[in-house]
């Protein structure tokens, strides 16, 4: 494996993270590219691993799999400097697209156009929920699917239960309630 | 609010998700409902915010940092991003292999399920604050089809549904 640097490291983070739209798949295929077949720090098997654990890692995947991916080359301090370099010049531009929303909040037109993308965030959220449910309609698992998704409508609409308690619960029932799943 | 108890709130959304947007329900319950710093409307911009802006999709999360306390809100709500990430490092080292076992992976299926039907749940107040006439509902019908048909980028969605909600005010 050619020797890595942790400049060398933060910078593919930082340029890639930053510069490739569309969320986790993209970035991290785009990764896959510098990483495994451009450098050869990570050989397939070890992006492979990362990427199905990165998928059970709480909260963002991109993030677990940059952390994941930079520690195998440089450890901790590769991991640290990684998920800084993806993250913080992405927060600041969230920090000024929100200081716009405040600044532009009292002029007609600008509300207009904030209006316009208010109503599009819906269907933005409504697409995440179908993104996170479509993997899930397939043979031999759309019996449990429709049973949990309408248990946790239910539960969080009309019983208010916090959604903790509804994923904690869901859980519960994917160890009870098992499918065949693929290898 | 102070920032150490918003930094364990805004963690806790963060790792009981398992993507961009499934802390969504979470953050609605604490910060909204209960704590009553932010708004459905600011929840709806910060959505917008972490969308419009290219790297991780959960950077939302800092956008709503910024609308309960300010710069330094905006800092801890991307320290609560980050922080859940380096959980993946002891999986890594112990767990290794058991990660494919057929109850892990079942028992991660079912939750993003019921992630679905939170981040419904979920919309249906923000959709009540922002669909408010028949252009609105149009252009989150086609923001919805466009994103779930084309797959192409949430940025285009933006720009596209600024340009309409301009030109709708003008026309």
């Amino acid at each position: 494996m050619p020797p890595a640097s942790l400049k060398q490291l933060a910078w593919i983070f930082l340029r890639v993270g930053n510069l490739t739209f569309g969320g986790g798949d993209p970035t991290m295929a785009a990764l896959q590219s510098e990483l495994v077949a451009g450098r050869r720090w990570l050989d397939e098997e070890q992006y492979g691993l990362i990427y199905g654990l990165a998928r059970i890692t709480p909260g963002t995947n991109l993030l677990a799999f940059s952390a994941a991916a930079a520690w195998k080359i440089l450890g901790w301090a590769g991991a640290v400097a990684a998920v800084v370099a993806l993250t913080v010049p992405a927060a600041a531009m969230v920090v000024l697209l929100t200081y716009g929303y405040e600044v532009f909040n009292s002029n007609a037109l600008a509300m207009a156009a904030i209006g316009g993308t208010l109503a599009a965030a819906t269907g933005m959220m409504a697409t995440s929920a179908w993104q996170l449910l479509a993997p899930q309609i397939r043979a031999g698992r759309r019996a449990r699917t429709a049973v949990i998704f309408l248990a946790s409508l239910v539960a969080s609409q009309a019983f208010s239960m916090p959604p903790v308690q509804v994923l904690a619960l869901a859980a519960l029932a994917g160890l009870i309630w098992r499918v065949p799943v693929e290898p | 609010m102070n920032l150490f108890v918003l930094y364990l709130l805004l963690l806790k959304a963060v790792a009981t998700s398992f993507s961009g947007l499934t802390s969504l329900p979470v953050v609605r319950h604490d910060l909204v409902e209960q704590h009553r710093v932010l708004t459905d409307r600011q929840l709806n911009a910060a959505v917008v915010a972490g969308r419009t802006a290219p790297g991780p999709n959960g950077l939302y999360i800092v956008s709503v940092g910024y609308f309960v306390a300010g710069v330094p809100g905006a800092c801890i709500g991307c320290l609560a991003v980050m922080t859940p990430a380096f959980l993946i490092i002891p999986m890594l080292r112990y767990l290794g292999v058991r990660a494919e076992r057929p109850a892990v992976k079942n028992a991660i299926q079912c939750v993003m399920v019921a992630a679905a039907g939170l981040v419904i749940t979920s919309t249906v107040p923000l959709a009540r604050d922002a669909l408010t006439g028949p252009l609105a509902v149009g252009i989150a019908l086609g923001s919805f089809l466009f994103l779930v048909l084309t797959r192409k980028d949430t940025f285009w969605v933006v720009l596209g549904s600024a340009a309409i909600g301009l030109l709708g005010k003008l026309l």
